[in-house]
């Protein structure tokens, strides 16, 4: 039960949302799908005067552009599950979305941009994003401006993202023809991910991986392609190496510790790279 | 306050809450059905499963004031007048629940995947029920409840439909269109 009473808007317009956030002077939260927010606000993490609701504000959608797909921030899971052209616009966030923890109900009300907006370490979009090079795009009562993903997620449950402004889409590079890899770690159906690898292979074959909740913001690095084969030793020594050198603070909750995931993380690491280099897509078996 | 209507298991309704109200709250509450129980109120468990415009939603996750307009289907709204909907005939069959406590999410996600997937599969049927926390069962009843669901209704199988439209004939009924 939530206790504190607040005023309620659903405006039907990306120009509603953002004259709301204005008036309101940082003492508004916005609502996506709420499969985040909601539960906080019940247990009293969140209070807010104002709440302004996405839902009604016609920002979702997948639409292919010049060499981009602009992905609408309240694009649920379900939605890029349904969508035919997902596969082809948004490789990764359709492997992604397919393994979201929390079942259908989760997956038909989670938007992606909510789970961006929010950065809980664990989340799987904030990585998927960084691997990607997407660009976060924000709109206040004084315009709009894009930031990159690797400066946009700042900290645990931080953001770029000011008290007046709302994330209003992702702006996606077109992968067209490149074969992604994903890999989520965690040890059972109703966790949240231990650690999270999402490897897209750069024009110039350059590998990025991006790993998520090993640490508090996505991390970035780039590694040499096994050229003896992803089994390799040598390899998988430099990956491990590349890793280690990333994770300088390692992300500890009740789920996992920060050692654990310092382990764990290279292991995620090349297998996303096995699995972009071989067929594309998601490992078999988690 | 604010006024929201719902049109709860085909029945409309006119109910005044506040903004922070949950629609879990609203269903149990105002419009008086308790079949859609609380449980967590962290999205975690799946006890308050109910389907808005025929996509299943952790209710605890929604307020009351977003769901203004919307169709709403809880777990009282699957028997009919004749008898149990063939999902909870195929779990009462199974023994694929206990306590009960997670019955609306069960049932109410299994209607959702069998409207779009006659013929699951185990990875299919473990990918729509993942959201719903079984103290009881260990899921393996759940399961075969739902295999026996989506046999029953894609065959026309007379134990599938309500008691009211079987027949003596196995074959003279089609499937329900649940
Ligand atoms: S009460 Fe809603 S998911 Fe548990
Ligand atoms: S029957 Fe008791 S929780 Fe499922």
């Amino acid at each position: 039960m939530i206790t504190k009473d607040f005023t309620y808007h659903a405006p039907t317009g990306l120009d509603g949302v953002v004259s709301v956030l204005a008036e309101a002077a940082g003492d508004a939260v916005v609502l996506g799908g709420g499969t985040m927010l909601i539960p906080d606000m019940t247990h009293g993490r969140t209070r807010a005067d104002v709440v302004v609701d996405l839902s009604r504000a016609g920002l979702s959608g997948i639409a292919p552009g010049d060499g981009e797909v602009v992905v609408g921030a309240t694009t649920t899971y379900a939605d890029v599950l349904a969508d035919d052209r997902a596969p082809a616009l948004v490789p990764l966030l359709r492997v992604m979305a397919g393994g979201v923890t929390g079942g259908p109900q989760i997956r038909n009300k989670g938007t992606v941009g909510g789970s961006a907006s929010y950065a809980n370490p664990s989340s799987e979009v904030p990585a998927c994003l960084v691997a990607l090079g997407a660009r976060m795009r924000l709109a206040s009562a004084s315009g709009t401006r894009e930031v990159e993903a690797l400066d946009f997620f700042t900290g645990a449950f931080a953001t770029a993202r000011r008290p007046d402004e709302v994330l209003a889409a992702l702006v996606l590079p077109a992968l067209t023809g490149t074969s992604v890899g994903y890999t989520k770690l965690k040890h059972a159906e109703s966790s949240w991910p231990i650690a999270t690898a999402a490897c897209v292979p750069g024009p110039d074959g350059a590998l990025r991986v991006a790993l998520g909740a090993v640490a508090a913001t996505p991390l970035l690095v780039t590694v040499d392609r096994p050229d003896a084969g992803v089994a390799d030793p040598a390899w998988r020594a430099h990956v491990r190496e590349v890793v280690d050198a990333a994770v300088t603070e390692p992300w500890s909750d009740v789920l996992a510790d920060g050692e654990y995931r310092r382990r764990v993380a290279p292991v995620a690491a090349a297998r996303s790279i096995a699995r972009a280099l071989e067929t594309g897509g998601e490992e078999e078996t988690p | 306050m604010n006024r929201v209507r719902l049109k709860v298991n085909g029945q409309e309704h006119e109910i005044e809450v506040e903004s922070c109200t949950l629609l879990v709250h609203a269903i149990r509450e105002d419009v008086g059905l308790t079949g859609t129980h609380v449980g967590c109120l962290t999205g975690d468990c799946g006890a308050c499963t109910v389907l808005v415009d025929g996509a299943s939603v952790k209710s605890c996750s929604v307020f009351a004031v977003s769901a203004d307009g919307a169709e709403i289907t809880t777990i009282e709204g699957l028997a009919g007048d004749e008898g149990l909907h063939p999902v909870q005939q195929a779990f009462w069959d199974e023994f694929a629940f206990q306590c009960g406590y997670c019955l609306p999410g069960m049932l109410l996600t299994t209607c959702e995947l069998l409207d779009r997937d006659q013929d699951p599969d185990d990875a299919a049927i473990d990918q729509a029920i993942n959201g719903n926390l079984c103290r009881c069962t260990g899921y393996a009843s759940i399961r075969s409840a739902v295999r026996r669901a989506a046999t029953r209704m894609a065959a026309g199988d007379p134990d599938a439909l309500p008691e009211s439209q079987r027949s003596e004939s196995p074959s003279a009924e089609p499937p329900p269109s649940a």
